[in-house]
């Protein structure tokens, strides 16, 4: 029996199945690394486990004894604590404070004991080999490195037997790395149990006694140390059924735009500050082109880039031979460039508006009436037309769109930049979260679009999807493209350890 | 600056070999955060000084004691040097007659007046959020009051009533806020003009007048020591909450709401809770306020009260509070006060044309905002090594 067992464990969201049933366990002093491709679970089981969710079926087990997590508070008293990704910190209060706030320790009528507080911390800041006058210091003021450090003393002074990192290095430099690497040695050393969540297939090996491999929210294998390589990994993270996905995918492939057509878009050296360096693409018409990359890797600043929502630092973008500059989106949508954005929530729809609304609102100019007023009866036969076309099913088009699902909404967003006459379309995350029969159904819509004449751009983190719709793939990684594939090139293996870094461990173990 | 005594906490934090060669390249990936620059992405320069490293200036003057010199780099000590520039030049601007008894009494009486309510919308600000309609909440509170008096009611019974009506008031805000979800401001904007209509609707066309005397006897011109009673009273008051926001874990719980709400609701604070306490404390505090007015001023009519959230305001934001919640002190807005009113009373002793005096006001928050933003200063009400 080991110290922490997660069993059974089950989440839904709508009706996607997140989780299905994942058992994973750790022991005292021991490391587990959590691997898994965007969206593969990871997330999900981690707020399960630190009590930000519960699960709907499944069981989490500390010394053999069930525990009901009602909120993170209850499983940081059951001793399981997290450092997250983005440093939760309050910033304009001093070291101390945010190592103890809401677990102070307080004298008569709720004083804080800042003495008793400061003893408390010392063995702590030791354990981390940090300086005693750190604790003085704002929050603000120290670096991300050294703030994700007070966020590990911070789980060591709600004395966390379980310490769980999400992806903590995607904020560090290689040094603060490796002297992460180091403290969690140590803290394993000391007894605690880590479970260290990561994308990053280098890190495994440094870090893990033992690595569970996650995919689509299954458990896909799970190894200890030195039973596993970096192939293994990657064909379970890919997916076990990667055969079957390529034999799918030659079925859907229609032969690809001629690459020797002048491009309809051509970008050369294009660089952002913080995002992105020297991208270079050349989308032809009739062509769909697909940019794969991990969360982070500069995918979407690249097309943001394009549609003139981020300035870039270098480079050019030429549209059909002119070079442009756009310097807004209202002025690329003039030039003839599409974006659907990523996140439909935020960036998305229009929630308190009917559906018509949401569909047609990117092409009202063409529904001009008299005095200048919209042509309303047009209006609502386009939005019928668009309704049978992309087979959206709602009451009518005057359904508030926030009521629909998930697949109808951005079946809805899709129509609405679909139906104009866009050069260039690049579509970011064409079917998060909806359900397999919609995701084929845009699919095809893609595959209309570019038929017809688009240069398409499908952004993803759904490799399955990337490779599907594809004629050709892009891959980013740290704000670079790394590889570029078409044709049978184009296995999940080859597009994944691309985008992962696969096959550098050297270099970072080094 | 690479002296020596700049290093980081512990050995080097950074090693400049591996980030020179990576630095570049790695950049994007440092902060996966959207459609903006990461906040200060560590420069790959090995020149550049680490950010963690402790400010070794700064530290050694709390060693040495030289608390002087660290008082006049804060933000109290720069309002401390205003204030003394502000009484000299109306000192000479008004050719002394600043120092008048009459003068000097009736303003430390309007330092209380704006004092009081000051530390409750410290409290508020300081959680995030902003109260803007306690000018009108003052002249209903006064209205309201004043009728209780034109029936005959004594000041001891009719002081708690001031300071319940404003409570309640302030408990209207708090449950408008929280109970609908709607920003403080917006919130605020609606009951600034509800509370007014409700004063004129209580108020009719009348002026009321019949303020019993022995209110102004008992708390402006009775004196402890040297002090007006309403001047001791807010002094009292702010000692009190100053002690309680550093020292208090409840206080404490007040800072770390403006700093990270939804961090402080994970770390088991009742974020809301503490929200609505603020609220009902600055109405509390304004109906004191109410009660000290008609103790100098004994008139009710339509328009008492207006432009009062303006004064206050402007006093919490010049004394460095930060509007976005999560940084200020007590004493900032102690000073804060002291030089707003100042101000205002300078305009009259000076014979400038009154609306100057608000120019002046939202001048000093403009002015306030832009100093805060520029000089973000030390932990929040925690000074120095003492904590």
């Amino acid at each position: 029996m080991a110290t922490f067992e997660l069993s059974g464990i089950v989440r839904n969201f709508g009706g996607v199945r997140a989780l299905k049933g994942v058992d994973i366990a750790v022991d005292a002093g021991e490391s587990l690394v959590l691997l898994g491709e965007n969206g593969a679970g990871k997330s999900t089981l981690i707020k399960i486990l630190t009590g930000a969710l519960a699960p709907d079926a499944g069981e989490i087990r500390i010394d053999g004894v069930a525990q009901d997590f009602r909120s993170p508070l209850d499983a940081q008293n059951a001793g399981i604590s997290a450092v997250y990704q983005e440093p939760m910190i309050y910033p304009h209060l001093s070291v101390l404070e945010n190592l103890f706030m809401g677990r102070e320790i307080t004298g008569a009528f709720g004083r804080v004991d800042r003495a008793a507080m400061r003893r408390t911390a010392r063995p702590i800041l030791a354990e981390l080999e940090l300086d005693e006058t750190i604790l003085d210091r704002p929050m603000a003021a120290l670096s991300l490195g050294y703030q994700q450090l007070v966020l590990i003393a911070q789980t060591l002074a709600q004395n966390a037997r379980l310490i769980i990192f999400d992806e903590p290095t995607s904020i560090l430099s290689r040094a603060e790395t490796e002297r992460l690497f180091t403290i969690i040695d140590r803290l394993r050393a000391g007894g605690r149990a880590i479970v260290y969540i990561t994308h990053r297939l280098e890190e495994v090996p440094r870090v893990g006694d033992r690595v569970t491999v996650l995919t689509d929210g299954a458990v896909t294998g799970g190894y200890g140390k030195g039973g596993f390589s970096e192939t293994t990994l990657l064909e379970l993270m890919a997916g076990k059924n990667s055969r079957e996905i390529e034999a799918e995918i030659t079925a859907h492939r229609t032969p690809a735009g001629d690459p020797a057509t002048p491009p309809v878009m051509e970008i050369a050296g294009l660089s952002h500050p913080a995002h992105f360096e020297d991208v270079n693409l050349r989308l032809p018409p009739g062509m769909i082109t697909g940019i794969y990359g991990l969360v982070g890797s500069g995918r979407s600043e690249v097309a943001l880039t394009i549609f003139g929502e981020l300035t870039r630092s270098a480079g050019t973008i030429r549209l059909e031979g002119q070079e442009i500059a756009p310097a807004d989106p209202a002025e690329a949508i003039a030039l003839g460039i599409g974006y659907l954005p990523e996140d439909r929530k935020l960036q998305g729809i229009f929630a308190s508006k009917p559906l018509e609304a949401n569909m047609t609102s990117n092409g009202l100019a063409r529904f001009r009436g008299g005095w200048g007023l919209l042509d309303f009866p047009a209006l609502a036969a386009e939005a019928r037309r668009i309704m049978g076309q992309y087979n959206i099913k709602a009451q009518s088009a005057r359904t508030l769109i926030s009521t629909l699902s998930g697949g109808n909404q951005q079946k809805g967003l899709f129509a609405r930049w679909a139906g104009q006459p866009f050069k260039v379309l690049i579509l970011d995350e064409p079917t998060r979260g909806i359900d397999v029969r919609t995701k084929d159904e845009i699919h095809d819509f893609i595959r209309d679009l570019a038929t017809g004449g688009v240069a398409v751009v499908v952004i993803s983190s759904d490799l399955k999807e990337v490779l599907s719709v594809s004629d050709r793939i892009v891959v980013m990684r740290a704000g670079r493209v790394v590889d570029e594939v078409s044709g049978t090139a184009m296995t999940p293996e080859r597009v994944l350890s691309a985008a992962i870094g696969a096959g550098q461990t050297g270099e970072s173990a080094a | 600056m690479t002296a020596p005594t700049d290093t980081p906490p512990h050995g080097s934090g950074r090693d400049p070999e591996h980030d020179a060669a990576h630095g570049p390249a790695q950049g994007p990936t440092r902060n996966p955060a959207r459609d903006a620059i990461p906040p200060a992405p560590t420069p790959p320069d090995p020149a550049a000084p680490d950010p963690a490293a402790p400010d070794t200036k700064a530290l050694a003057a709390g060693a040495r004691g030289n608390r002087l010199a660290a008082f006049a780099g804060a933000r109290e000590g720069v309002l401390a040097i205003t204030l003394v520039v502000v009484l000299v030049g109306i000192t000479l601007g008004s050719h002394g007659d600043f120092w008048s008894h009459v003068n000097i009494n009736n303003l430390l009486v309007r330092i209380a007046i704006t004092a009081i309510p000051a530390i409750g919308m410290t409290l508020v600000i300081l959680t995030g959020g902003i109260d803007v309609s306690i000018g009108s909440m003052l002249g209903l509170v006064a209205a309201v009051g004043g009728l209780l008096f034109q029936a005959g009611w004594s000041v001891w019974a009719v002081a708690p009533v001031f300071v319940l009506l404003g409570a309640g008031f302030g408990l209207v805000n708090a449950a408008i806020i929280l109970g609908g979800r709607v920003p403080p401001v917006v919130a605020t904007l609606g009951t600034l003009s509800i509370f007014r209509m409700a004063v004129f609707l209580v108020l009719g066309s009348n002026w009321i007048t019949m303020i019993p005397p022995e209110l102004t006897t008992l708390f402006i011109t009775s004196r402890l020591w040297v002090l007006p009673v309403a001047t001791v009273v807010a002094l009292v008051l702010m000692i009190l909450f100053a002690l309680f926001l550093r020292g208090f874990r409840t206080g404490r719980h007040i800072y770390a709401i403006g700093n990270n709400a939804e961090a402080a609701r994970l770390a088991g604070i009742k974020v809301r809770r503490l929200e609505l306490y603020t609220y009902v404390l600055l109405g509390a505090f304004t109906g004191i306020a109410a009660l000290l007015t008609l103790g100098q001023s004994p008139l009710v009519q339509n328009s008492t009260g207006t432009g009062f959230e303006l004064g206050v305001i402007a006093a919490v934001v010049l004394g460095g509070t930060e509007l976005s919640g999560g940084k200020g002190t007590i004493l900032g807005t102690a000073l804060g006060t002291i030089i707003v009113e100042l101000i205002k009373d300078g305009v009259v002793l000076m014979h400038i044309q009154p609306f100057w005096g608000g120019v002046l006001l939202g001048g000093i928050i403009l002015v306030s905002i832009g100093a805060n933003r520029r000089f973000p200063g030390k932990a929040a009400g925690t000074k120095g090594a003492g904590g």
